[in-house]
Formats: structure tokens, C-alpha cells, sequence
């Protein structure tokens, strides 16, 4: 057992640098997001003007060394960060998160260098734009179960199949794509394969009409003889799965802050509205009945940023930090979900109806329950690492 | 062209400002700390610059306690090539600042001075105009632009229904009004590069200037009075035309407006 008091005092004070991060991403997200959330939610209007800012300002390649362009920040920047945008537009934190996460991550940790020198700049600037295509309409969660085939022909892979719930999928330049190809090895035969969109092969099928975050595009992709040059394979042949479970490890820590943000967004809609909502002649939020829950969301969105901010801190400090990414985005997607759902509450009739934002967030909190990785597949991965030891 | 931009660390727009115990300062606890806005204006019209012309150079520097450097860091992340520290007590006299700023510029020899046209704490736009003085260096007032021209700079001012247009032919001081161009945002590579760079930090000693004279010192501060309550005519004081009535009365009588 770890001796607790023997352990230095936990430093949760932040870098002059990760300040300057958390207040360049609170006034974009203030000045240029949050005055526009209603609208792009209410046409469910893509925000690439949003996103095209963010890119130039480095927010769409964080984590990218600056040698390939990206800003060169540590996980918690990048925490902080997204939670700041998904407090004002949790579709564009998604969009984020995927960029930097599981786009730039999959080619900075497995890209070869060639790969990183043609991609990363232009992931990193938001020049292009990558989606990653892991999920089928018969495996999500089951996500070694893929139908979707690449097969060699001479220094090419042809790709057929299909891929579901991509976010961005159609606005991508580039599709991280996870695809079948030695059927009999089941995960041991997935290869990562990196797919030009620009290409007839390459179909948008559907865009899906969704509850929540809906500046964000989520679309099915048709492979139909689709082209992939070997020189675009991302690691080598068969090791798909893990690229996808590593790469996931870190998406997990992106939408865990997204969470924190939704949540928080709540938390402060709610404790300005109680403020000037009066009842019974005085502001409701001098009614504990409302305090309480205030309180409650506060302790949460608290409890959910220091989980968030720990999986980040060991992934700066190259500790293991997949049963951490787990809780943390178990706990925020949570504490999201329960936080909406108590701000329409402090809203009142108020908050059923879309003028003002507590609705919105309701809508946006409930996917952070379910993508990359649900709240069920969470606990699989916590309790076998908590089994095991 | 060398730019000099003097800034001033305040507490952010954003914070609800206390008043002391003590009556005569601040509750500084608690209160997150910005680049003055009209300085950050003056910091984007000096990137500007150097966006137009990349030989422009823009130092920063600012007189102030250890936080003040936060504000250099800010300022070199929005893309200033260097910045200079000075290191003073928390509130250091107007003049005291303009003193240092002028050994400061001394030393420095920039092409032009650009200062916030008032810090947004104190707001007494001293230290601009005093620091042109001590140099013996024309200065113009609420400037919005600025841009080389032939062996000297041109340089707009705004006045009622138009501008004006001045021209500088040696080394100037300019204080910047706030502009249509909004200070940029620190880019993320922007930080990064600003967190490799040294900050020099010099005392007010090793610039020959005395501290403590001459002083002024703030006597008493107090938060504005309470405003009253909006006064609301109803329905139920009258039919229409004798609300109206008393409308035009009270504006006339008691708000004096009409």
C-alpha cells in the first residue's frame, strides 16, 4: 500500500503557461463562441469559421511538438482548454477534441516521420481536417468485431465497408480509418490506414440528425474500392486495435474536459439565473432548496476537473493513465449529464424552452455518456485494472 | 523601426473591485491581473506594425511588483520580440515609473514610445505624457494609427467629426486610444516561444532613480454611492395622458433632462 502521508502535498497551482492558455481559450470562447452556440445548435450549422480561428491560433494541434508545426503543450493545457470551449459550444469542443486527440495523437505517437512532416502542420493549423473511423452499424463498443476490409494490391490497399457515427466525417481532408485486414486474426488482423476523402471511393452516406452537439457533423462513411496508398498505412499491418485502444486512452481525457465544461456551464447558467429569478418576493437562489443544489454541482464540476486534470498529469509525466482517463470521463460525463438536468430544474419553465441555454446543455451532456468509449464499456476498462492488482 | 510599448499591470476588467480595511487601497486577494486595456491596444498597434514591416521590432517593459511580469509574459505571447522588467514596490509613484521608463528608454533608443492613453486602475493618463516631458520628446495624444512615412511617422489622432493627421520627424511618444483593431490573442505557439525567453529585470537603483521621492499618497478611497431604484409610472397612477404628464414633469423637474 502507497503511504499517503509520505507523499509530497499535491501541486494543483497552474504554469504561467497554462494560464495563458486557459485565458486565451476563455475570451475566444466568451468573445467569438458563446454568442453564437444558440444559433449553430438551433441550424446545426457546422462552425468552420470557428474552427479555422482556433487552428490559426494553435488550439487544433496542441500536443503536436513544434517541429511539426503544433503548439507543443502538456495534456493539461489541453484539458483546460477544452473545457473553456465546451463551456461556451460543446460542438465545437468535440470537434477539438477529435483534431487534437485522436487525429494529431494517432500520427504524432504512431506516424513515421514522413507522415508527421506531410500531416501534422496542416492537422495542426486546422488547414485539414481529420476524423477517425473506428465504430460500424454493427460494432461500437464491440469494436474489434469490423467488417470494414482493406485488401493489398501491390504497394495499395483497396478499402470496402462501412463506418458509422463519424464526427466530422464530413468535412475531413483525411480519415484515420481502422479497417479489417486478415479477417481469421479478428483485433489482431485490424490495420490503421490513412484515407484521402478527396477521392470518389469516399462517400458522406448520412449525416445524422442528433439530439445534442449539433454544430458538429456526424456522418456515415461508404468505403467502395477506396485507394490507399501502403505509404499511408499508419503503424504496421495488425497492430490497428491498439493503435485505437492507445489513442482512445487520450480522446478519453478530451471528452472528460469537454464534460467538465458542459457541466460548468450548467453550474454557472444556473447559480446567474437564481440570482435574478425572483419567487415569493426574493431571488430563488436564497431558497436552500436551490442552494443545495448549487452546492451539489459545484463539489462535482470540482471533482470532475481534479479527475480530469490527474489522467492529464500522468500522461505529461509518461505514467500509465488508462484506468485514470476511464474514471475521469466516467465521473465528468456523469456529473455533466446530472448538472443539465439540475440546471433546466433551477430554470424552471424557463429552461424547457430554447431561449434560454439550459436546454441546449441538457441536449449536449447525454453524448458524453456514450462516445468514445460508454460509460459501461468505462467500468469494464477501471474494474479490470483495478481487478488485476 | 524599434517600438517600445510601457504596460501596466491592473486588476481584469472583469473583477468586482473591494476596498480595503484599511480604506485606502484594494482587496487585491482573489483579483486575476491584466495588461491595462489601452496598453494592450498599444501592443496591437505595434504588431501591426511589425505584421506590415517584419524588421520592426517590439520590446515591452513595465514598472511594477513580481506579478507584474505575468503581464510581460502576456504581452511577449501575443507576439513582442522582448520584454524588460523593473522591479518596484506595489504601488509606485506616477513619476517614479515615468522617471525609470525614461532611463529605461535611454538606454533602449527606440523610434517610438506607444503608452495606453490611461491605465484602467487609476486612470490618471499620467505617466505617457510625463515620460515625454522628462525626455524632452513630442508627444501626441489618443492616437488610433500610426505608419512610417518619409524620414519620419505619421500619425493619427481622432478629434470631433474626423482626424488629424501629425508627423513626427525624430523619436516620438504616442499614446494609443482604443481603436477598431481589437488586441489579438495570444496564439498557443505564441506562449510557448514567449516561455523561452529571458525576462531581464533591472531595480530602480541600477536605473539611478529614487524610489521614494516624490510621493503621493491616497488619502481615502471609497465605492460609489448606491444607485436608487428606477422610478416606474404605472398604469394604475392615471389614464395615459396625465402619466405623460407626470413623466415630463419628473424628467423636467427632478432628472433635469428636458
Amino acid at each position: 500500500m502507497t503511504d499517503l502521508a509520505s507523499r509530497a502535498a499535491l501541486d494543483l497551482s497552474l504554469t504561467p503557461e497554462q494560464e495563458l492558455v486557459q485565458r486565451t481559450a476563455r475570451s475566444f470562447a466568451t468573445d467569438e463562441l458563446l454568442p453564437k452556440a444558440a444559433e449553430i445548435d438551433r441550424d446545426a450549422r457546422f462552425p468552420a469559421d470557428a474552427v479555422q480561428k482556433l487552428g490559426a491560433l494553435g488550439f487544433m494541434g496542441m500536443l503536436v511538438p513544434s517541429e511539426y508545426g503544433g503548439a507543443g503543450l502538456d495534456a493539461i493545457s489541453y484539458a483546460i482548454a477544452i473545457e473553456e470551449i465546451s463551456r461556451a459550444d460543446a460542438s465545437v469542443g468535440v470537434i477539438m477534441s477529435v483534431q487534437n486527440s485522436l487525429v494529431c495523437g494517432a500520427l504524432v505517437t504512431e506516424g513515421d516521420e514522413e507522415q508527421k512532416r506531410r500531416f501534422l502542420p496542416r492537422l495542426a493549423s486546422g488547414a485539414l481536417l481529420g476524423c477517425f473511423a473506428l465504430s460500424e452499424p454493427q460494432a461500437g463498443s464491440d469494436a474489434s468485431n469490423l467488417k470494414c476490409a482493406a485488401v493489398r494490391q501491390g504497394d495499395h490497399w483497396i478499402v470496402n465497408g462501412t463506418k458509422n457515427f463519424i464526427t466530422t466525417g464530413a468535412h475531413a481532408g483525411v480519415v484515420l480509418l481502422f479497417a479489417q485486414t486478415d479477417p481469421a486474426a479478428r483485433h489482431h488482423g485490424i490495420t490503421c490506414l490513412l484515407v484521402d476523402t478527396k477521392q470518389p471511393g469516399v462517400i458522406v452516406a448520412k449525416q445524422e440528425h442528433k439530439l445534442g452537439i449539433r454544430g458538429s457533423d456526424t456522418t456515415q462513411l461508404v468505403f467502395q474500392d477506396a485507394r490507399v496508398a501502403d505509404a499511408d498505412r499508419l503503424g504496421a499491418v495488425g497492430s490497428g486495435f491498439k493503435v485505437a485502444m492507445k489513442t482512445l486512452d487520450s480522446g478519453r481525457i478530451g471528452i472528460a474536459a469537454q464534460a467538465v465544461g458542459i457541466a460548468r456551464a450548467c453550474l454557472e447558467d444556473a447559480a446567474a439565473y437564481a440570482k435574478q429569478r425572483e419567487a415569493f418576493g426574493k431571488p430563488i437562489a436564497e431558497f436552500q432548496a436551490i442552494q443545495w443544489k448549487i452546492a451539489d454541482m459545484s463539489t462535482q464540476v470540482d471533482a470532475a476537473r481534479l479527475l480530469t486534470w490527474r489522467a492529464a498529469a500522468l500522461k505529461d509525466a509518461h505514467e500509465p493513465y488508462t484506468a485514470e482517463a476511464s474514471m475521469a470521463k466516467l465521473f465528468a460525463s456523469d456529473v455533466a449529464v446530472r448538472a443539465a438536468r439540475e440546471c433546466v430544474q433551477v430554470f424552471g419553465g424557463y429552461g424547457y424552452v430554447q431561449d434560454f441555454p439550459a436546454e441546449r446543455h441538457y441536449r449536449d451532456a447525454k453524448i458524453t455518456e456514450i462516445y468514445e468509449g460508454t460509460s459501461e464499456i468505462q467500468r469494464i476498462v477501471i474494474a479490470e485494472d483495478t481487478l488485476q492488482e | 523601426m524599434k517600438l517600445l510599448v510601457p504596460l501596466k499591470q491592473v486588476p481584469d476588467s472583469t473583477m468586482r473591485i473591494k476596498v480595503a480595511p484599511d480604506g485606502k487601497s484594494i482587496v487585491t486577494e482573489g483579483i486575476t491581473w491584466s495588461i491595462s486595456p489601452y496598453d494592450e491596444y498599444a501592443v496591437e498597434m505595434a504588431l501591426e506594425q511589425k505584421d506590415a514591416d517584419p524588421s520592426t521590432t517590439v520590446s515591452v517593459v513595465t514598472v511594477g511588483p513580481v506579478r507584474a511580469k505575468d503581464a510581460l509574459r502576456a504581452a511577449l505571447a501575443m507576439g513582442c520580440d522582448d520584454g524588460t522588467f523593473v522591479t518596484s514596490d506595489e504601488n509606485a509613484a506616477p513619476l517614479v515609473v515615468a522617471r525609470a521608463l525614461a532611463k529605461f528608454v535611454e538606454q533602449k533608443q527606440p523610434d517610438l514610445v506607444l503608452c495606453g492613453r490611461q491605465a484602467s486602475d487609476d486612470d490618471q493618463g499620467f505617466v505617457g505624457p510625463a515620460l515625454a516631458t522628462i525626455l524632452g520628446w513630442p508627444h501626441v495624444a489618443t492616437v488610433t494609427k500610426f505608419a512610417p512615412a518619409d524620414g519620419g511617422i505619421e500619425i493619427w489622432r481622432e478629434v470631433e467629426g474626423g482626424h488629424e493627421v501629425w508627423k513626427a520627424s525624430g523619436p516620438a511618444l504616442v499614446t494609443v486610444q482604443k481603436s477598431d483593431k481589437e488586441p489579438r490573442y495570444a496564439s498557443l505557439p505564441g506562449i510557448m516561444k514567449a516561455k523561452k525567453k529571458e525576462l531581464p529585470e533591472l531595480a530602480l537603483s541600477s536605473l539611478g532613480v529614487d524610489a521614494a521621492a516624490p510621493k503621493i499618497e491616497v488619502v481615502k478611497m471609497e465605492t460609489p454611492p448606491q444607485r436608487g431604484g428606477g422610478k416606474i409610472l404605472k398604469a394604475a397612477d392615471g389614464d395615459a395622458a396625465s402619466v405623460a404628464a407626470e413623466l415630463v414633469r419628473l424628467l423636467r423637474d427632478e432628472a433635469k433632462v428636458l
